[in-house]
C-alpha cells in the first residue's frame, strides 16, 4: 500500500494571460482529512478539476491512486463540484443509486445503500420524493451523499459547507468523520477555516494560484506567534522585559471585539515565542503587582493564520 | 460500454417520463382517429338547407330539381357502398366490393362527364331499392337494415309578399332579410316517427333565381365574352356560405347538360346519338416498365408504393425534430444545473454523448414503433372503407423495402443531426442561447421537407440526385427515391458519403462537446469553434 493518495508536481494552468494554478506541488496522504484553502479565485476548483483530468494542466504532472489519469481510477474517487445540480425530475433514492452505478456499484445494491445512507443522514422521509421539490441544502446534502454513494477510497468535496445551515454543517461534518473512520481519505475545499480547523488533519492553502502553506493545522499555527491576552490597568514594562516576548500591542475596545472595558483598564496582545510560559508571564504579573482583570492564553486561530498568510491578496481577491 | 449503457437507460426512463413524450405518442393515433371519426360524424350531422327556386324561364326548374336529385342519389350511392363493404360476408369480399366499386366508378365518370341520364338509368332500374335486393345475398345476416341518409337540400316555398314575377332586381332587393339571415324561413318539417307535418323556421341557404332572359346570356364560341360588371349575368345563384359548392355546382352542371341538349335539338342532332358518343371512351392503361411481366398495370397499390416515401420523409422529419430538441434542452439542463462535472468525473465525455445519442434515439424508436402500432390497430379495428384502404397501404408497406430503407435512414438522419444538435447544446448554457445557434440548422432541415413532394415526382431528376450527395439531406432525399430504384451509383455512393459523415460528425461533436460542456459564459464565437476542433484532447 503505498503512501500518499494524491501528488502533484509542479503543477500550472493559464487561461490566455491569466495563470490560474502556478506551479503547485503537494502530496496527501492516505487516511487524511485534508483541508484545501484559499480565498476565492485562488485556483481551488481548477486545481481539483485538473486532479480528476476534467482539465488538463499545462505542466506539471498528477499522480492520482497510483495511476496518471482519475479517469483510469474513477470509480474509486468521489467528486462533489462546487456549482450544485441534480436532475430535477428524478427521485432522490434514484440519483444517488444512478450516480453510484456509474461508478460501477450493481445496481440492487446501489439501491439499498441509497436508503441507508438517506436515512443515517436524515433524509429519510425524502427518499421518493423528486428533486425539484428539495430545498436548496437538502438538495445539497443528497448531491454529496450521491458522490460518496459508492464507498470511494478518496473523496473530493468543492466547497461542500457553502449554503447549509449550522445543523446541516455539523452533519456534513459527521460524514466526513465517518467516512476518514472507514479509511477514507477526504480533500474538501472551503475558505471557512472553522470547519478546516475542526476537521482537518492537514491543510493546503492557496493564493493567487500558488501554494502558501502544506503541512498539519499545528504547523500552520505555529506560523504566527502564540499570544496572551491582558486586560489591566497601568503599566505592564516589567512584562515587556521578559525572555520569550516578542512585542506588545494595544488594542482598543473596537479593534477587540471585547466587553467594554471599564476606565483606566487597557487591552495589551502580547505576541510570545514558541518557547516561552505563560505560567511564567502570570507569576510575572502577580510578582509585579499588576492588577489583571484578564488573561487570556490563546492559540492563534486559523482565521488569524489565513488573513496572515493571504493578507491584502485575498482582499483584492474578493472584490475582483 | 457498460457506462453508455447505463446512462442511456436513464435518459430514455426520464424521457419516457415526461408529458411530452406520452403527447408525441398519443397525438399520432388521436389525430388518426379523429380524423376518421368526424368525417363520419359531419357527413351524419350535416344539417338540412333550405334554398329557394324561382324559375322566371319555366325551362329550367326540371334541370335544378334534377341536379339536387342527382346530389342525393349520390350521396344515397356512397353510403351504400361503404355499408356493403362493411356488412359483406367474408367469404365472398371481392365481389362485392368490385361490383359496387365498378357501379360507383360509373356513375361518377358518367356525372363527370356532364351526363346527367346515367343517374335516370341507376334510378329507372330500381335504384337502392334494385342495389338492395342485389347485394342482399353478399350481407350477413346480422347486419343491420340501411339507413338512407337524409335528404340535404330542400326546397322552401316563397315568403309571402315576394312576387315572383317581379324583375331580378326587385326580387333580390325583396328576399334580402332573408339572404341575409335577419329573417328566417318558415318551413315544413315532417318528423320522422309518425309523418306528421309541424312548421319550424330555418334560415335560407340559397336563392337560384332563373330570369326570364336567361337564354341570352347563355355564351357560344363565337360570341364575345360579357363584360366584367355583367358577372350577375345568366343564373343567379344567391348565398352567404361560399365554401359549400357542391350545390352550384351540381345546378351549372344540370343546367348546362339540359341547355347543351336543347343546343343538339335546335341544331338537328340526335341528342341520344350525342349521349352515346359521350360515352365513348378508350381507357389508357398506366403500365410500369420496372414491374413483372404481366403485372405490369399500374394498380392503387403501386401509386401507394410511389407516394410511399413521402410519408417516411415526413416521419423521419417529425421523429428527428423531437429528439433533437429534446436532446439539446436536455444537454442544455446538464450544463447549467452542472450536473455535466459530476458525469464528467465518473465517465468520459465520449461515453456521455454516445449515452445520450441511444438514449433518446431508443425514445424516438419507441414513438416510431407505437405510431405504427396505433395505425395497425386503427386499422384493425375500424373497419370501413376508408380503413380498407389504409390497410392496403399496410400491405404495401410491410411487402416492399420500403421498412430497412426507413430503417436505416432514420437511424442515420438521427446520428448525424443529433451529433450537431448535441454540439450545439455543449456550447449553450440556456436554451435561449441555443436558438440562434440552432436557427441554420432548423432551416437547413426545412430544405428537404420543402422539396419533397417535388422529389417524389421527379425521384431521379437533377435536384434529386443532388441533393442525394449532400450528406445533410441525404437521408431524406434518399428515402423520398426509395421507392423510384435510384441508380446504383446513387444508393452506394451517398451511403458510403453518409457514413463517412457520419463519423466524421460524431467525432468533430464529441470534439466539442469535450471542451464545451464545461464552458461557462457566452456561447462561443465561430473562430472558436474552429480552434475547439483544432484542438487535440
Amino acid at each position: 500500500m503505498q503512501d500518499n493518495v494524491l501528488e502533484l508536481t509542479r503543477v500550472s494552468k493559464r487561461y490566455g494571460a491569466f495563470t490560474a494554478v502556478d506551479d503547485i506541488s503537494f502530496a496527501i496522504p492516505r487516511g487524511a482529512i485534508y483541508g484545501f484553502l484559499g480565498p476565492n479565485g485562488a485556483g481551488k476548483t481548477t486545481t481539483i478539476r485538473m486532479i480528476l483530468d476534467i482539465l488538463k494542466p499545462d505542466s506539471g504532472s498528477i499522480n492520482i491512486l497510483g495511476e496518471t489519469s482519475a479517469l483510469n481510477v474513477r470509480q474509486r474517487i468521489g467528486y462533489l463540484p462546487e456549482e450544485k445540480g441534480l436532475y430535477k425530475k428524478m427521485k432522490v433514492w434514484a440519483i444517488i443509486s444512478y450516480f453510484a452505478t456509474l461508478k460501477g456499484m450493481d445496481k440492487r445494491v446501489a439501491k439499498a445503500r441509497a436508503f441507508e445512507l438517506l436515512e443515517t443522514y436524515g433524509l429519510k422521509d425524502y427518499a421518493e420524493a423528486k428533486v425539484e421539490s428539495l430545498s436548496k441544502g437538502m438538495g445539497q446534502k443528497v448531491q454529496v451523499l450521491s458522490a460518496v454513494a459508492h464507498r470511494p477510497e478518496l473523496v473530493i468535496l468543492d466547497e461542500p459547507f457553502s449554503g447549509l445551515d449550522p445543523v446541516n454543517q455539523e452533519v456534513l461534518e459527521q460524514l466526513i468523520h465517518d467516512m476518514a473512520a472507514a479509511g477514507q481519505t477526504v480533500i474538501f475545499s472551503t475558505h471557512i477555516m472553522q470547519h478546516a480547523e475542526r476537521l482537518c488533519d492537514r491543510m493546503l492553502l492557496v493564493a493567487k494560484g500558488r501554494k502558501i502553506f502544506d503541512g498539519t493545522i499545528a504547523d500552520a499555527r505555529a506560523i504566527i506567534p502564540r499570544r496572551v491576552i491582558l486586560e489591566c490597568q497601568g503599566d505592564i514594562t516589567p512584562i515587556l522585559q521578559m525572555d520569550g516576548i516578542l512585542g506588545a500591542v494595544e488594542k482598543s475596545m473596537e479593534q477587540s471585539h471585547a466587553e467594554p472595558l471599564s476606565i483606566g483598564t487597557r487591552h495589551w496582545e502580547l505576541q510570545i515565542q514558541e518557547h516561552a510560559n505563560p505560567q511564567l508571564i502570570l507569576q510575572r504579573c502577580f510578582e509585579s503587582g499588576i492588577p489583571l482583570t484578564r488573561f487570556d492564553y490563546t492559540q492563534p486561530s486559523l482565521h488569524d493564520v489565513f488573513v496572515h498568510l493571504v493578507g491584502s491578496d485575498a482582499k483584492e481577491h474578493h472584490f475582483r | 460500454m457498460k457506462m453508455i449503457w447505463l446512462i442511456a437507460a436513464r435518459e430514455y426512463t426520464e424521457n419516457v417520463k415526461t408529458k411530452g413524450f406520452w403527447i408525441g405518442i398519443l397525438l399520432f393515433p388521436i389525430i388518426l382517429i379523429a380524423v376518421f371519426f368526424f368525417q363520419t360524424i359531419l357527413a351524419e350531422s350535416a344539417p338540412t338547407r333550405h334554398y329557394i327556386l324561382i324559375d322566371q324561364s319555366g325551362q329550367y326548374a326540371p334541370a335544378v330539381e334534377a341536379a339536387i336529385r342527382q346530389e342525393h342519389q349520390r350521396r344515397i350511392l356512397q353510403e351504400f357502398v361503404a355499408y356493403v363493404i362493411e356488412h359483406r360476408k367474408e367469404a365472398n369480399p371481392e365481389q362485392t366490393v368490385a361490383n359496387a366499386d365498378a357501379q360507383i366508378d360509373q356513375l361518377i365518370d358518367d356525372v363527370d362527364a356532364g351526363e346527367v341520364a346515367a343517374l335516370d338509368q341507376w334510378l329507372d332500374s330500381g335504384g337502392l331499392n334494385f342495389a338492395l335486393t342485389l347485394a342482399t345475398p353478399y350481407l350477413r345476416e346480422d347486419a343491420p337494415p340501411f339507413v338512407e341518409p337524409r335528404e340535404q337540400f330542400i326546397q322552401a316555398p316563397l315568403p309571402e309578399g315576394v312576387d315572383a314575377s317581379a324583375s331580378p332586381e326587385e326580387i333580390i332587393e325583396q328576399m334580402r332579410p332573408w339572404l341575409s339571415g335577419g329573417r328566417q324561413l318558415r318551413v315544413d318539417a315532417s318528423d320522422g316517427s309518425d309523418g306528421s307535418d309541424y312548421e319550424e323556421t330555418s334560415d335560407l341557404f340559397a336563392l337560384i333565381l332563373i330570369p326570364a332572359q336567361v337564354n341570352n346570356s347563355i355564351l357560344r364560341p363565337s360570341a364575345t365574352p360579357l363584360a366584367m360588371n355583367q358577372s350577375a349575368a345568366g343564373i343567379q345563384y344567391w348565398a352567404r356560405n361560399l365554401t359549400d359548392v357542391r350545390l352550384p355546382n351540381a345546378i351549372e352542371r344540370s343546367i348546362n347538360s339540359t341547355i347543351r341538349n336543347n343546343e343538339f335539338a335546335a341544331r338537328g342532332v340526335d341528342a341520344d346519338i350525342v349521349r352515346e358518343v359521350q360515352r365513348t371512351r378508350l381507357p389508357v392503361s398506366r403500365l410500369d416498365p420496372s414491374a413483372e411481366q404481366g403485372q405490369e398495370a399500374v394498380s392503387v397499390a403501386d401509386q401507394f408504393r410511389q407516394w410511399a416515401p413521402v410519408g417516411f420523409v415526413y416521419l423521419i422529419f417529425v421523429s428527428l425534430m423531437q429528439s433533437v430538441q429534446y436532446l439539446l434542452s436536455n444537454t442544455i439542463e446538464e450544463k447549467s444545473n452542472r450536473i455535466i462535472e459530476v458525469l464528467l468525473a465518473s465517465v468520459t465525455p465520449l461515453e456521455l454523448m454516445m449515452g445520450k445519442l441511444l438514449g433518446i434515439g431508443m425514445s424516438g424508436i419507441t414513438t416510431i414503433i407505437a405510431w405504427l402500432l396505433s395505425f395497425l390497430a386503427f386499422i384493425l379495428f375500424y373497419p370501413g372503407n376508408q380503413a380498407e384502404a389504409l390497410g392496403q397501404f399496410l400491405d404495401v408497406l410491410l411487402s416492399s423495402d420500403l421498412i430497412p430503407y426507413f430503417v436505416f435512414y432514420y437511424l442515420a438522419g438521427y446520428a448525424l443531426y443529433a451529433g450537431i444538435f448535441l454540439a450545439i447544446g455543449s456550447l449553450c448554457n440556456t436554451l435561449k442561447e441555443a436558438q440562434s445557434l440552432m436557427m441554420p440548422m432548423i432551416m437547413i432541415l426545412m430544405l428537404p421537407l420543402a422539396t419533397m413532394t417535388y422529389i417524389a415526382q421527379d425521384p431521379n431528376g437533377p435536384v434529386a440526385r443532388i441533393m442525394s450527395w449532400i450528406p445533410l439531406f441525404t437521408p431524406f432525399t434518399m428515402m423520398n427515391r426509395a421507392a423510384a430504384e435510384p441508380p446504383l451509383l446513387d444508393v452506394i455512393g451517398t451511403t458510403v458519403m453518409l457514413l463517412l459523415s457520419i463519423a466524421l460528425v460524431l467525432w468533430l461533436s464529441g470534439k466539442i462537446f469535450r471542451q464545451g460542456v464545461l464552458r461557462t459564459g457566452q456561447p462561443p464565437r465561430l473562430m472558436e469553434i474552429v480552434r475547439m476542433l483544432r484542438q487535440r484532447h
